[in-house]
């Protein structure tokens, strides 16, 4: 399954609630997302509602179409900027927000990726309302103070330090976007530099509500059993009355070509090194997209799969091993990444994991990959229709990004349509040697056993 | 319908003579809805059997998607292990995975993932479950798949080499994790020398010395029908299912139930213990409190339910939310938690913060722990996290893989099986004074252990006056 984006940041994440891979796919599938209903309010404003009453819940989910690429000055602003809106408007104090989520038998959270932030709910039924009257005091009436700033600057340092400084992985990444990416804005972490979170200012959180935070750059989605007109009704009258911009500034910046292997390293006190790589890939709504899934699932997808059985069953060499490739708005990647373990050199892992790249180039793939990688993608992909938060999701990241709700039905004829000629094309066109980011997380040189007794 | 309406238009107007002063309090100020009670599972297409062999067959219909989901769970997992073997119910689990029937590993992984199948084994401390998922149409490959993976394991030695390598080389790995070295230490600061002292991977010592022979006994001797249970959810139709699972399980021999493993500790510890984990590298701590719990089973576990949730759980409402996050910005997170075991258990609260803030943050869980034995929560603040764990309940089965989940975890543990129908009228008459009890009897701050994960020169200063410190290296 293709990534989305390349990192979320949830606001708040302990609940790993991770469903086990739930299937199916076949073409005899009611693909619910087809009967949305998308209105535009007249200031802008995108509204879809899918009605589904199987079971007494809904799921509401605010898009915005702005992320840490559209940041100017401030990295990190997008997803800090995402905490502040938890820290009270004009009706509504601090933290209140999801306590009355949560004493309606509610859960909220919010995201912030490269290119987008997403708010959103379930809750019972009987509650929609309420949900849609907070979320409309949070847009309307959001207070931002010095005080709260400075808390929840102090927050996100924390989850920086969680996420990236003490974890190898978050390293990698970190390490890997900013050499892949020299001049578009998806090299900086999407959770900000640190100085720049220790610096961000009330008038930074100000301007950044006011330029993007706007009608015209929301697509609010609601799937569930409720009734879809009065929804409807109470959407336009709390939203209708909020100004829209008249242009929202977004990066004209393209990225020059790659024109030669970048490679970094990272030194860490780690025992299991890890390797990243990423090559230049095409935006979301590419038509090669399809073909860069089925590569990455021929590549990594189970454990009968090209890089699992070579890195980690034959030469015993990564503890894992897996390839993806990840859509952003304005660009993508195919990252291939490996936990190398502790007695490997993770210079062969490299070397072996580019000879199956080359490979990809080089020979057709068989049918029976063929075969077996789509029947993957399709069985994973129509895993999205179970959950009214999943269907919430795919329809606002659908409409948010590239305008309009892909239909199920074309997406599996898409991945149907990949033949062992489409795979080599796009492995010859994206994954070239000399657009290759490659990142080492390795120990230092002198890495010395600490031997620190009892105090 | 028309109270929605009604409600939608109130909000219209509300929102409107908000500035002037609004005179009917907003929605949000008004009292939650209350509590609904339909019956969460569909008796019509929630089916039970057993088979002569002893094993327990649940089937739950879903016909709205072509797909299923299938799976075997026992009822005994790694606490059944002895602490020398810890390790082996997931090594097990893992060979396993590995070749069953006619099939080797890489047939068998082919297999499955031509199916575009997901398919797994784990152990977890009171169950071990073979689960695989994937289109009605496969039904049958799948159900091969489970049968010969559940009967007919190979534990080929060559595997168990390559499988022995990689749990240590991820037992390794698993060092580099600030997480991992928190919760395995805490769980060595409660249990030492129990089988619930080490991870449930095991430690690099007692997983070295596992083989295939270890394996293939380990299996023959939990793998018996009577100790467990066949579950499947999705479209398919329960009779033709069952006739099939007869034939596939029915010649499965019936055994002897083994050891759930002995009780865990308790009280532990019996004093204040400090066991700082040294990572130099690190610029963040991990701190844990941790003292034994309750079980799995105890009577009193949906009032501790709503006591956790008041001091920490796993949301934004909490005590120790507003006070270590919001109030001080010292975490991105605080949580905690009653780890439900069989033979008991442990409640721990967990947060992380930069190393120069450890003890202010220790503190900080300490005085909420206290004020929780104080002031225990009542009133609004009870009314509010029934009103959370019901939501969350609601939220939590809203596929019926989960409600399948559920189901078969009361199974696991012999509840009753009406727990999912009964559980919001027994959350709602959780009294106040039986939460104050608890809060008194459960929680213990004076005596809990604390572990810290971080760089022990900066860390160690800090604690000199809580408690006697054992630096350990990890």
């Amino acid at each position: 399954m293709r990534a989305r984006s390349r990192f979320v940041l949830p606001i708040f994440a302990f609940v790993a609630l991770l469903r086990a891979g739930e299937l199916l796919a076949n073409p005899a599938i009611d693909d619910s997302a087809l009967r949305t209903r998308q209105t535009m309010l007249e200031n802008g404003l995108t509204v879809l509602t899918l009605e589904d009453h199987t079971t007494p819940v809904v799921a509401f989910q605010m898009w915005i179409r702005v992320g840490s690429s559209d940041e100017a000055r401030v990295t990190g602003l997008a997803h800090l900027f995402e905490h502040m809106m938890f820290k009270g408007s004009k009706n509504i104090p601090p933290e209140k927000h999801g306590q009355i989520i949560q004493s309606r038998g509610g859960r909220t959270n919010a995201y912030t990726t490269s290119d987008m932030t997403v708010y959103t709910t379930e809750i019972p039924s009987e509650a929609l309302p309420l949900v849609i009257a907070l979320e409309a005091e949070r847009l309307a009436n959001l207070d931002i103070s010095e005080e709260t700033l400075a808390s929840e600057r102090e927050v996100v340092l924390e989850e920086r330090r969680m996420r990236t400084e003490d974890q190898p992985a978050g390293r990698a990444r970190e390490a890997l976007y900013a050499l892949t990416f020299q001049a578009l804005p998806y090299r900086w972490p999407v959770i900000g530099w640190r100085s720049d979170i220790a610096s961000t200012t009330v008038e930074d959180c100000r301007d950044f509500f006011s330029t993007f935070y706007v009608p015209n750059n929301i697509v609010i989605a609601i799937v569930g059993d409720f009734d879809g007109d009065a929804a409807l009704e109470q959407v336009r009258e709390s939203f209708g009355n909020l100004a829209p911009a008249a242009e929202i500034p977004r990066y004209a910046t393209r990225e020059p070509p790659q024109s030669g292997v970048r490679r970094a390293e990272v030194q860490f006190d780690l025992r299991a090194p890890v390797l990243a790589t990423a090559w230049h890939a095409p935006p979301a709504g590419h038509p090669d997209a399809e073909a860069l899934d089925v590569a990455s699932e021929i590549l990594s997808g189970g454990r009968s799969s090209r890089i699992y059985r070579r890195l980690v069953h034959e030469e015993q060499i990564a503890l894992s091993a897996h390839s993806v490739y990840s859509e952003l708005a304005g660009a993508g990647i195919f990252g291939t990444y490996a936990s190398v373990r502790p007695d490997a050199s993770i210079d062969r892992v490299e070397a072996l994991f580019l000879e199956e790249i080359a490979r990809l180039r080089d020979e057709p793939v068989t049918a029976e990959e063929l075969e077996k990688a789509k029947r993957q993608i399709e069985v994973a992909m129509v895993h999205q229709l179970t959950t009214n938060e999943a269907i919430a999701g795919r329809i606002g990241y659908d409409v948010t990004i590239l305008g309009r709700i892909r239909p199920l039905e074309d997406q599996l004829a898409a991945i149907q349509a990949v033949d062992a000629d489409d795979i080599q094309r796009v492995a010859r066109t994206y994954l070239v040697d000399a657009g290759r980011n490659v990142v080492h997380v390795v120990p230092p040189p002198t890495s010395t056993e600490p031997g620190q007794g009892d105090s | 319908m028309s109270g929605f309406a009604r409600l939608a238009g109130f909000i219209g107007l509300a929102s409107l003579i908000a500035c002037a002063g609004s005179v009917d309090p907003p929605i949000w100020d008004r009292p939650p809805p209350p509590i609904a009670d339909s019956p969460v599972v569909d008796a019509s297409k929630l089916h039970r059997f057993e088979l002569d062999n002893g094993l327990s067959v649940i089937v739950l219909e879903d016909h709205r998607l072509p797909r299923v989901s299938l799976g075997i769970a026992l009822r005994r997992g790694s606490a059944s292990v002895e602490p020398e073997r810890a390790g082996l119910a997931g090594f097990t689990a893992e060979l396993m995975k590995r070749g069953a029937g006619d099939r080797d590993s890489l047939e068998l992984a082919s297999a499955i993932d031509a199916l575009g199948s997901v398919f797994g084994v784990g152990a977890d401390w009171d169950s071990i479950t073979a689960q695989i998922w994937g289109l009605t149409r496969d039904l049958d490959s799948m159900l091969g798949i489970l049968a010969d993976v559940v009967l007919r394991p190979r534990f080929d030695t060559e595997e168990a080499v390559r499988a022995r390598g990689e749990l240590l080389a991820a037992l390794e790995r698993a060092t580099d994790d600030p997480h991992y070295l928190e919760r395995r230490f805490a769980a060595a600061a409660l249990y030492a020398g129990a089988r619930a002292g080490l991870p449930l991977s095991g430690s690099p010592e007692t997983v070295a010395a596992l083989d295939a022979a270890t394996a293939r006994e380990f299996h023959a001797r939990m793998f018996v029908p009577n100790n467990a249970i066949f579950f499947a959810s999705g479209d398919l139709d329960a009779g033709e299912l069952l006739e099939r699972v007869g034939a596939a399980f029915g010649a499965w021999p019936a055994g002897e139930i083994p050891d759930a493993g002995p009780p865990l500790p308790a009280p532990t510890p019996t004093a204040r213990r400090i066991l700082v984990v040294d990572r130099p590298d690190l610029t963040q701590a991990r701190i844990t409190l941790a003292h034994e719990g309750i079980s799995r089973t105890d009577p009193d576990r949906l009032a501790a339910s709503l006591l956790n949730e008041a001091i920490g759980g796993s949301g934004f409402s909490s005590r120790l939310m507003q006070r270590v996050r919001a109030d001080a910005g010292l975490t991105y997170g605080v949580s905690s938690g009653f780890s439900l075991r069989r033979g008991g258990g442990s409640f721990a609260v967990a947060t992380f913060t930069r190393v120069a803030e450890v003890r202010t943050v220790i503190d900080l869980l300490l005085t909420e722990l206290e004020r929780a034995r104080r002031e225990p929560p009542a009133g609004l603040e009870l009314e509010e996290m029934r009103a959370l764990q019901v939501g969350r309940f609601a939220l939590g089965i809203e596929t019926s893989d989960a409600v399948l989940d559920s189901l078969v975890n009361l199974e696991i543990y012999g509840l009753p099986e009406d727990s999912l129908d009964t559980y919001r009228s027994r959350i709602r008459a959780v009294t106040a004074a039986e939460v104050a009890r608890l809060a008194l009897e459960l929680l213990h701050p004076e005596r809990a252990a604390i572990v810290v994960v971080g760089p022990a020169a900066v860390i160690t200063p800090q604690l000199q006056d809580l408690g006697p410190i054992e630096v350990v290296q990890p």
